[in-house]
């Protein structure tokens, strides 16, 4: 076990590595680079050139490499452009705010996702069956953004049931977790379809194995081959799909962050676009993208401590 | 007294092409205390018939009438409860694929004591008599043994601790479904004989499904002959093995190489009016003139795998340093077990498989180091055919795309590619319909002499056949052993002949190499390794693979 | 062996008869409904309205829906019927063409992985998972900072998160197949390299990748929505579904119709797509179902 933990972390190093590397590459090779994208269109030469220097952008490419990979391994990701404050710092002040969001998307997909599926595979074939089907389908088709309009309009305008913008009185839990209904909502409706799709399918194929067939022929009863011989092996891939669903909830949480007026790191790095403050954003895009590395490495962990077989092979 | 008597039983399947008639008027007995068996080949109903006793029959299938009387209880008019209660305690079962058998994220122990949860005494006690059983079936160390998880146990072990699952509760009837198939032979004859002792240790009856007429003569009492959802013949198994009264039981009797006592080039076949068949001598080996060239080479030849991580990498031996010769028109068969290097051999004659020492040379050709031209140019005397008939067949290509397929990559251009198709296909038995067909819509025997076109479609001078007669029925393996052997003798190839089944081999090869952890540890003409077989592991083969059903006094 | 004969994936079905069971689910139909109103509503959009989508229009701003404007007009007086028609286009064009490049490269890099050598395949999915380490949006939102907001930026961001995943199913199935028992009875015939991937390789990994790519274009018209939404797709005044949205969100209290006719055709194409292509993948390759 220990050996596997070893080789994960170390995959995950090596991922955010490389990340790193193809975002650097990125800045390089895309026409426009930083300098020019703070000062805007209406700024002389002169000036661009200024301030490239003060940036580090007219050394050679791979001293300017070298600079940018150090220093974001050192969790220095430059300084904000207007306030000259670290951006590691700007960042992780609002990182808080968007983890919330995306605990309360995977509450709502987890929370309604296995039942649902699970449901839908016990009574397979049925009406409920195919409006699961249906539904997780439709949820999953419907961008986040959408929804996060839509519900802001029914919820908020229409039937004033729940808050529209923010995110709650700071040391007011109950006010916070108001302001967080709809957002992570509309965070995780999508991942609902998701999960239950999934559930379902590898509950099926669950209920098709031979060990099944096994434990009906030594009359076991059904709840026990359903939820103890069944659900414990169908809900394992949930683990990894969450990995992968953590990094679309990341995307999803910029749209919500902005239609609900809630702090966050979409917000921040959708109002440093229109300040143009690049270090912002580019230090966002690693703390999200570290973020997101280190999700999956825990998933595949939890997938280790939960299945003997991937525990062992290792 | 009699456990299980079933009688007129019918059973349909609803499916989209209308209503499918399973299981024809079935009736047999099951007394107590005895092993009856049931035979019959794929799509004979065996598996329908256990569902239907075990009340398991998919959805969309129903038992319309006769009586499953079990115990004295009416099975086909229980309730699901009151089935469940009689599942486990009463009727137990042991399923064919061992890997699959058992819960992979629950430990032994845990699902032992599962099976016990009508009991309601302590788990000590329930782990206490899980280990009992673990030990009654040879698992070593049993109390350690609860803690472990399915993959940590070998196949073998998978399938004996599915067995001490299903004894348990200590059943009356244990339902056996192939339970040594997916087993090597000698594994198979290990298994066999702790189901033996269990039964008679527990006193119960046994109804067990294979289609494996050896292991059934050697274990059941009674037996049932299955053939179409009906049961067209029973009775005790020595009486139905000597003198069987139905058609079909004494066709497929014969059909089973392992039935033919002396070895004979053609095999009897489902064709043959029984008792009509005539054994063909095999003629003596020719003596090799002196001087001649083998055509194939091998010296010294291993294979070593590399396996692992970055950071645990280990060597496996595939092949531990092998030599023989083949001479032209000689046939050789390579016998053993699964993984003990027989495919990784024939893999790396060919060089579809890189080796790690020795040489291996084609008509005086260092075949491993060969530029890719000469190569290209050695592999129209060489071809293969791989186990799986139907997976060795592309998927979207047609048959007639298929055969022609080695006139393409070798651009053969002085021939009519489509004439020369068809009577490759009419060589193998095949009618030109079958040119627009795609592999999926073809049966087992069918894929195989597609396989067998193709093979020989370039006049090779070699086939290395990798099991050509797995996964077929005993009926279709005499047809495509006959078709080999037919073909190799007008042709004039040479052969080597891959099969963990001796009987089969013994009919095909002039001479047999029996594989060992990737050695020869055997070597010989035919006739000599099975009259007098020296080596021990030999011997253990030749006994495991169990004799014919005829072969009983 | 009669379990390959009743394989579903049947090569000569015949199209017809799968055609037919595609129009034999409700699903399949209503999907294939919505989809071809979406695409008739873009292709005919200067047809079926006759008002100019970006015509600034300042004495009819924010009218109601009515019969004149089936779904009333904007801040600028603008007729949200035609922009929406309009809209399709763009949402289209980026949807097909991004879609397509994507489809090309990835089967390309997957085959070049799977069959490849063994550290070329390392270091591809190596560059595979970093790339989709990054959030999407985040990924768009930094290149676009630096082009400046365009549909290209747009695309080539699709393009990149696209890429990695049709790669990595190539990939998957491409050494799935290696070892497979037809492709070594091709190569112990002397089957060139291209001879196997061309043809006993790509035609059994291209169906299932090309269906499961025709369920991603929702997934691309939503994210070029959502940038154009954030205003960093298209540029103003080209009518983008996304800018509709935005349009609307900014006056969502007031004017409520503008955020409604920006996110219909949005879900009404999202929807159409992916049920058309459920039902498509579950007729054509049933193997497929769950992913």
């Amino acid at each position: 076990m220990l050996a596997y933990v070893v080789k994960r972390l170390g995959l995950s190093v090596v991922i955010v590595s490389v990340a790193m590397a193809l975002l650097f590459c990125m800045i390089y090779l895309v026409p426009g680079d930083p300098a020019s994208v703070a000062l805007g269109p209406r700024a002389s030469e002169a000036m661009k050139e200024a301030l490239r220097v003060r940036m580090g952008l007219d050394q050679p490419v791979w001293v300017q490499f070298w600079n940018f990979y150090s220093s974001a391994w050192r969790g220095d990701f430059g300084v904000e452009v207007l306030s000259e404050r670290p951006v590691i710092d700007v960042v992780l002040e609002q990182l808080p705010y968007t983890l919330a969001l995306i605990a309360g998307g995977i509450t709502w997909s987890v929370g309604l996702g296995i039942p649902l599926g699970c449901w839908a595979a016990v009574k397979r074939g049925s009406l409920a069956d195919r409006l699961v089907g249906v539904l997780s389908v439709a949820v999953i088709a419907i961008p986040s953004f959408v929804v996060a309009i839509y519900a802001l309009l029914i919820f908020s305008v229409s039937l004033r049931w729940l808050p529209a913008i923010g995110a709650g009185e700071p040391g007011d839990l109950g006010d916070q977790l108001v302001h967080l209904i709809l957002p992570s909502l509309a965070v995780g409706l999508g991942w609902v379809g998701y999960i239950a799709r999934m559930v379902r399918a590898s509950m099926l194929e669950v209920l098709e194995t031979s060990h099944i067939r096994t434990a009906r022929a030594f009359g076991l009863p059904e709840p026990m081959i359903t939820y103890r011989y069944a659900l414990t092996i169908a809900i394992l891939p949930t683990v990894t799909l969450l990995g992968v669903g953590v990094g679309q909830m990341l995307s999803s949480a910029v749209f919500a962050e902005i239609v609900f007026a809630r702090p966050g790191i979409g917000r921040l790095v959708y109002d440093a676009i229109l300040t143009r403050n690049f270090p912002v954003v580019s230090g966002a895009v690693l703390v999200t993208t570290i973020f997101f590395v280190l999700v999956n490495l825990i998933a595949d962990l939890v997938i280790g401590a939960l299945d003997p077989r991937v525990r062992s092979s290792f | 007294m009699t456990v299980l008597s079933i009688s007129d039983l019918n059973v349909r399947f609803a499916t989209e092409a209308g209503a499918f008639h399973a299981l024809k008027d079935v009736a047999f007995d099951v007394p107590e205390r005895t092993i009856v068996g049931i035979v019959g080949e794929s799509g004979s109903g065996k598996s329908t018939l256990i569902n239907a006793i075990l009340g398991l029959l998919a959805d969309n299938g129903r038992v319309d009438s006769g009586s499953i009387l079990f115990e004295g209880q009416e099975l086909t008019a229980l309730d699901p409860v009151a089935m469940r209660a009689l599942r486990g305690p009463r009727i137990s079962c042991v399923f064919q694929d061992p890997m699959g058998a058992l819960n992979p994220v629950l430990s032994v122990g845990r699902q032992m004591r599962n099976i016990q949860y009508r009991d309601e005494s302590p788990n000590a006690q329930k782990d206490a008599r899980s280990a009992e059983m673990l030990e009654a079936v040879r698992i070593p160390n049993p109390g350690t043994a609860l803690a472990r998880y399915p993959h940590e146990f070998s196949g073998g072990m998978k399938q004996r601790i599915a067995i001490a699952m299903a004894l348990m509760m200590r059943p009356g009837l244990l339902i056996a479904d192939e339970p040594t198939t997916a087993l090597d032979a000698t594994l198979e004859v290990v298994t066999l004989e702790l189901l033996k002792d269990l039964q008679e240790q527990i006193g119960c009856s046994v109804l067990f499904i294979s289609h494996h007429l050896g292991v059934i003569a050697e274990l059941c009492d009674e037996v049932a002959v299955m053939y179409a959802g009906e049961v067209v013949e029973r009775g005790a198994t020595s009486e139905v093995f000597r003198d069987p009264r139905h058609d079909y039981t004494a066709r497929l009797l014969e059909c089973d190489p392992a039935n033919q006592r002396r070895r004979t080039r053609r095999l009897p076949t489902m064709n043959d009016e029984p008792g009509s068949f005539v054994p063909q001598p095999v003629p003596p080996a020719p003596d090799r003139a002196v001087g001649e060239k083998p055509l194939l080479e091998v010296r010294d030849a291993q294979v070593t795998f590399r396996v692992g991580t970055l950071f645990r990498r280990e060597s496996i031996v595939g092949v531990g340093g092998v030599s023989f010769d083949l001479y032209p028109g000689e046939t050789i068969g390579l016998v053993g077990e699964s993984g003990s290097g027989k495919t990784t051999l024939a893999r790396a004659a060919a060089r579809l498989q890189a080796i790690s020492g020795g040489s291996i040379s084609f008509e005086g050709k260092s075949v491993h180091e060969l530029s890719a031209g000469a190569m290209h140019l050695l592999r129209r005397d060489v071809s293969m055919m791989f186990q799986d008939p139907v997976g060795s067949l592309s998927p979207r290509m047609t048959v007639g795309d298929l055969v022609a397929e080695p006139f393409r990559i070798h651009r053969v251009g002085d021939v009519d590619v489509k004439a020369e198709t068809m009577r490759l296909l009419s060589l193998v038995g095949l009618g030109p319909d079958f040119a627009d067909r795609f592999p999926h819509q073809l049966s087992g025997g069918q894929a195989r002499r597609v396989g067998v076109a193709r093979a020989i479609a370039l006049n090779p001078k070699l086939i290395i056949a990798d099991e050509p007669t797995a996964g077929l029925d005993v009926s279709i393996q005499g047809e495509v052993l006959n078709l080999l052997n037919d073909l190799r003798e007008r042709l004039g190839l040479a052969m080597i002949f891959i099969t963990h089944n001796l009987h089969v081999v013994r009919h095909v090869a002039d001479r047999i190499a029996v594989m060992y952890r990737g050695r020869f540890v055997e070597i010989g003409e035919t006739d000599e390794i099975f009259a007098a077989p020296e080596h021990d592991y030999t011997k253990t083969l030749l006994s495991a693979n169990l004799a014919g059903p005829g072969r009983q006094p | 062996m009669s379990e390959a004969a009743s394989d579903p994936r049947t090569p000569n079905d015949g199209l017809r008869s799968q055609v037919r069971k595609v129009l034999r689910e409700p699903l399949g139909v209503f999907g294939l409904a919505l989809v071809a109103l979406v695409v008739l509503g873009a292709v005919f959009a200067g047809v079926l309205s006759q008002y100019d989508p970006a015509g600034l229009n300042p004495r009819d701003r924010f009218l109601p829906p009515s019969t004149d404007h089936l779904l009333g007009t904007d801040q600028l007086g603008r007729d949200l019927f035609s922009r929406v028609l309009h809209g399709g286009r763009i949402a289209l064009y980026v949807a097909l063409v991004s879609t397509g490049i994507s489809l090309a490269i990835g089967i390309v890099l997957g085959l070049i992985a799977g069959y490849g050598p063994r550290w070329l395949d390392n270091l591809m999915i190596l560059l595979f998972d970093a790339i989709k380490s990054f959030p999407t949006v985040m990924l768009a939102l930094a290149l676009v900072t630096l082009t400046g907001p365009s549909l290209t930026a747009v695309m080539v961001v699709v393009i990149l998160v696209n890429v990695p995943g049709y790669a990595r199913i190539i990939r998957t199935q491409t050494i799935a197949l290696k070892s497979s028992e037809f492709v070594t009875a091709a190569q112990s015939m002397g089957a060139s390299t291209t001879r196997i991937l061309r043809l006993h390789i790509l035609p059994n990994v291209i169906g299932p990748l090309v269906i499961l790519a025709s369920m991603d274009i929702p997934v691309v018209i939503a994210i070029e929505a959502g940038m154009s939404f954030l205003g960093l797709g298209v540029r103003p005044p080209t009518p983008s579904w996304g800018s509709i949205l935005n349009d609307g969100f900014a006056n969502i209290r007031e004017t409520p119709w503008i955020a409604v006719a920006g996110g219909l055709p949005i879900i009404i194409t999202t929807l159409g797509f992916t049920f058309l292509g459920e039902t498509l993948r579950d007729v054509f390759d049933p193997r497929l179902k769950g992913r």
